[in-house]
This record gives C-alpha cells, structure tokens and sequence, in this order.
C-alpha cells in the first residue's frame, strides 16, 4: 500500500531582500496511514516550515508533495483550503480556539467550511467533544474552560472532519506538566484508535512517546528512527 | 458533497451575530459608524413619508371633488413659475377671463350634469360681538354641495333663486359656526360679512384635508352676491365641471373645449386661450414640484451613505486587522478566500444595516410626529422601506470590499504567527 505522506527533495525557500535563505533543502520522506510520528530539531532547523509544508498553509519552492495520492504541491490556494479542510486536522500551541464562540460552534466550524448541514453539523461536532471527554462543556467560552479543556476542544475540532493526518504543533508547549500528560494521552488513544498524528515539537519527553521521530537540522533529515520505547 | 445553500445561511448568521458582537463591545466606535447610515435614512424615510402623505391628501382633495371633475381656468401653469410682471413671463395676460356665461353655456352641454363656478377671498365676518378679520368666503353657483362633496349638516344650502336673485343668504362650515354660535342653532341667525347683513341658512361641514384645512372658518354665498359685496382680485373665477355619468371625461373636456372655442372665435390652429385642468394633471404638476424634494433627499441620504461608508471601511480595517489571527485559523481550518470575504462582507452589511433600521426608527417618528402635529397625513411608504434597505446593505458591501479583499489575501502562515 502506499504511503498516505510521500514527500520528494522538498525545498522551500524565502527572499528577505537580495538575500535567499532555503529554510528546507532536500528532505525525503514517507509517512504511512496510522503512524504516530514526531518531527524534532532545534530552533532554525526547519521544523515551521515543514510544519507549514505537510499543513498545505504553504507551498514548496522546490520538490514534490503528494498526500493521500495528490500531488498538493502545486495546487492554488482554494484548492490547498479544501485539501487542508479535508485532509488535515491543526492542534495549536495556543489552542486557536475563537474567544466568542462556544466550545461546541469551534468545533463545528471545519464542518461549516465543508459544506455540512446544521443538524448533522452539531451532532457531529457534540460527538468529536464526547470524544475528548468535553461532551458536558458544549456550551462554554474559551475564556470560561481551562488550558487544558481548551486545547480538547481544539483537538475535537481537529478530528471533527475525520482528516488523513492529525498535525499538532507543540500542543502542549502552553501546558503544565499535569495538563501535558491528559493531553499526551489523548493523543495516544486517538492513535490507537487509528489516526494518524504527526507532532512537531523540541520536547524530548514528548517525542519520546511517539512511535517514530524525525529530526531535522539546517533543513535536512538527520536522523528518522523507529522509538522502541514509545508506550502503545 | 457541499449544500452551499445550506451553509451560505449559516455563514451570513454567523457574520452577522460577529458584526452584533463587535457593535456591543465598542459601543460608542459602533454608534458613530452607523450615525452616517442612520442620519441619510432618518433624511429618506421623514421626506418620503411627508411627500406621500401630501401626496395622498391631494389625491384625496381631487376624489372629493369626485374623480370625474376637472377645471376650466385662465391659466394653469403646472408647477412653480416666477413672474417679473412682463408679458413673456406672464402668459396669462394673453387669456380672457372666464366668465359666468361661459359656465352657463357649459352646464347645457349634453355631457355635462353640473357645472359650479368659484372665487373666493378673505373677508371681516362678525356676529354680535364677534369679529373675525380673515374669514374665507367663496362665492358659488347653488349647485356647489353636489360639486364639491362635504355635508350640510343643519339647514340647507342656497337656492337657484337666491343665486339669481343675489340674496344675501350665506351657508357657513361648522368651525366658523362654533366661533360665532357655540351650543346654539345657528339656522337663521344674521351675520354681517363685510358690515352688510346675511341670513346664515345653512351649515356645511367638509372632510378635513390638506389645502382646506376644516379648522379654518369658511363660508359660501351666492356668487351674484359675492360679486356685489366681496372684495376679491377679479379675473380668476374658475368653473368645476362635472360629466353625466355615462359620459366619459374625455367626452366632456371635447365638448367643453370645442363649445369655448367658438363662442371665444378661435380659428382652427390657434391654441386654445383657456385651460382644462384634471386631477391628473394637478397630480402631475405637484410630482414635478415633488421632484425636486426627492432629488434634494437623495443627495442628502447619499451623503449620509458616504460618510457611514467610510466609517465602515475604518471599522472593517479595525476589525480584521484585530483579527489577524483568526484569519489564519478559519483559513487553515479550510475556508477559501471567497468565504473569508463573505463573511467580512456580511459583516460591514450588518453595520449598516443596523445603521438603516435605527434611521428607520427614527425616519418613522418623524413621520408619526408630522400626522399627529400637522394635517399632513404623513406615512412610510413601503418602497421607501425597500430602498433604505438595499441601498444600506449595497453602501456596507461596497465600501466593505476593500478591508474584506485584504482579509481574504492574508497569508495563512503569516496570519497564524500574528501576535
């Protein structure tokens, strides 16, 4: 079967001026349905813009993306919106839940840009909740829940569409220790469950409990190792 | 795949409860943007509504008048002329005076069933002790109630023989009977009008309208008589005319026209020395003078549109940039340019919407307060409604299209690292 993530001599450069600074130079790399992967690297290592790169917000200025058996990386940007709002489910370091809306209309909200009608739109959404144990937390404001109540709720709204990859840029960079740990495991049993996750951090511990890690330095692999450790 | 029906619904609601929220929270920021719309509709809807109650108050003065009759006058210029005195500009110099005999030739013709000539002043009428300076009097033909519609309420009007005879017999409305004869019957009492003695016969009450204001004192007398003893500017008597009722008002005017020219000697191509005048053709000479009103409450209203257009193109600028970051999220949550600019446009459409429904509100007191002060019987015409609305929701798309364009081009990335 092949790989959900096929990622060819991908390159991403940027001008400040006369200057060019490839920020990716050549990074090689399959990811397959159901993985639990970590993508590491120091500050600089390219890291965001890979990040950027698998999340479809940006595009490669050199090399080939193909997710889910589509080459995204030429595509315009609607057409990235609708491969993001199909395929992709974001987990913010601050959550990015919208501070007017309850918990319950955040997470409807990719199901409004796909099209889904009102009923099945709040089922659904009041579902992916009951999932991330929030079901009794609908009708609460961001301002109203805590860190960690809010980054559930973000995560339901990342699985609420049923997207290929769970993206989750340092999730738990914003949390406390305790907090981390709910979260983590939240992760964990959605992975178990099937999906697959992909987490950008520069947390050892982090990394440590997923499956596979893959570290970048000066925008290019370095090492991509199986974690034998990872707890299932 | 998509119900785009479906979910444009619920993206407006959604820009809209946004565009509430916002207006809430920056209340006095809210209220000035909206000032512009909301001043340029109060301008719309007090203007549109006075005019159609004038409007209506005319159209309501010629029904009474029956919807058949038309004038024959000297001279109508249909709307508003300056005059220097000279010839050119005063073309009635040109016109013979209507006579009493032209109106008598007109009530044989066979189309017609009534004719009624008027001229009228404004004269001294005392009773006992009581005088009024400024009492309107008309001098009529007797048969004036059946012209001219109202009741007689007590007694009866003045008769053929009376006109002829020019008695001084006066039929009085009942304001000016209430001056002179409060809680007592005023049949047969002597009023003097101009210092000479009249037997008040009768009592005529007439529908309250715009231009003969049923507060105002008014009598009529015989208009053989009034020529004897008013103090009038001759020259401007015009004759009503009533058709039969199988007769159309065409047929009438035809008769009424061919019977003038020849008694008057006019050759064929000469124009005719007189005029007709219909219901219509007052109702067109009073939308010409209404014409300028409405192109004065548009400029007024456009302006106010402008100045909220710009008020909302600050607001919006505001307001995406405040939400920078929620930009970037809807946008990597999925929404396409297109919707992010929907949702903004709904939401600069919101504010001026809210804009037009308080100049609505506003507009409408204004129009309540000229029914109940003034006898204009003033309402808010629905086509009004319509178009403050539209052109509210129109100004608000428009001048919302240039922060809504920026909001749709912000870069995902970007917008999502924007603190």
């Amino acid at each position: 079967m092949s790989a959900l993530i096929r990622i060819r001599d991908l390159g991403r450069e940027y001008r400040m001026g006369d200057e060019r600074i490839l920020a990716l130079r050549g990074v090689t790399l399959d990811i397959h349905r159901n993985e639990y992967l970590a993508i590491m690297g120091p500050s600089g290592s390219g890291k965001s813009t890979m990040m950027n790169l698998l999340g479809c917000l940006d595009t490669p200025t050199a090399g080939e993306y193909w997710l889910n058996g589509e080459e995204v990386s030429r595509l315009t940007d609607d057409a990235l919106a609708r491969v993001r709002n199909r395929e992709i489910g974001f987990v913010f370091q601050t959550f990015n839940l919208l501070p007017r809306a309850t918990s319950l209309h955040n997470v409807e909200l990719p199901l409004v840009y796909a099209g889904v009608r009102g009923r099945e739109r709040r089922e659904r959404a009041a579902a992916a909740l009951d999932q991330v144990g929030l079901g009794h937390r609908m009708d609460h404001r961001p301002s109203e829940l805590s860190g960690g109540q809010r980054q559930r709720v973000a995560i339901a709204r990342a699985l609420v569409n049923q997207p290929s990859i769970l993206l989750a840029d340092e999730p738990t960079g914003n949390l406390d220790s305790v907090t981390s740990d709910e979260i983590m495991r939240v992760f964990t049993q959605l992975h178990a469950g099937g999906q697959t996750v992909i987490m950008v951090t520069h947390e050892p511990d982090i990394a440590a409990r997923t499956e596979r890690v893959v570290v970048l330095r000066d925008g290019q692999v370095e090492s991509d190792r199986v974690n034998r450790g990872a707890a299932a | 795949m998509k119900a785009p029906s479906v979910t444009v619904i619920s993206r407006m609601a959604e820009g809209a409860g946004i565009a509430l929220d916002s207006l809430r929270s920056n209340k006095v920021r809210a209220a000035l943007t909206i000032l512009g719309v909301a001043i340029g509709v109060t301008v719309v809807i007090a203007m549109a509504s006075a005019i159609t109650g004038i409007n209506r108050s005319i159209t309501g003065i010629l029904e009474s008048a029956g919807p058949k009759t038309f004038f024959v006058q000297r001279y109508f210029s249909g709307g508003l002329e300056i005059s220097d005195g000279s010839d050119e500009l005063s073309p009635w110099r040109r016109m013979p005076e209507i006579t009493v005999d032209e109106a008598e030739l007109i009530r044989r013709l066979p189309a017609v069933r009534d004719v009624n000539v008027g001229e009228y002043t404004e004269g001294p009428v005392s009773y006992g002790g009581t005088n009024l300076s400024e009492v309107k009097v008309a001098g009529f033909s007797w048969t004036w109630p059946q012209v001219n519609g109202g009741d007689i309420l007590a007694g009866r009007n003045f008769t053929a023989i009376e006109y002829a005879a020019g008695a001084y017999v006066a039929v009085i409305n009942d304001k000016l009977a209430s001056s002179f004869f409060p809680g007592v019957d005023p049949i047969g009492k002597r009023i003097k009008i101009y210092g000479l003695p009249f037997e008040v016969v009768g009592m005529h009450a007439e529908a309250a309208s715009l231009f003969s204001d049923a507060d105002e004192p008014r009598l009529a007398i015989p208009h053989t008589t009034f020529r004897k003893v008013a103090d009038y500017w001759p020259g401007w008597m015009e004759i009503a005319v009533v058709p039969t009722e199988s007769a159309t008002i065409a047929e009438a005017q035809d008769q009424v026209t061919a019977a003038l020219r020849i008694r008057r000697g006019l050759h064929p191509g000469d124009e005719n020395n007189f005029s007709l005048v219909t219901s219509e053709r007052v109702l067109d000479a009073f939308n010409k003078i209404t014409a300028g009103f409405f192109i004065a409450m548009i400029s007024l209203s456009s302006v106010g549109l402008m100045v909220g257009g710009v008020g909302v193109v600050a607001i919006m600028m505001i307001s995406v940039t405040e939400r920078t970051r929620e930009i970037g999220v809807r946008k990597a949550l999925g929404a396409t340019r297109g919707e992010i600019m929907f949702q903004f446009l709904v939401e600069a459409a919101t504010l001026t919407l809210v804009g037009c429904l308080v100049g609505m509100a506003l507009g409408a007191g204004v129009a309540w307060g000229v029914r109940t002060f003034t006898p204009v019987p003033a309402s808010v015409p629905l086509l009004a409604v319509v178009a403050a609305v539209i052109a509210s929701i129109l100004t608000g798309i428009l001048f919302g299209l240039y922060p809504a364009n920026k909001a749709s081009k912000l870069d995902p990335v970007e917008a999502l690292r924007y603190e």
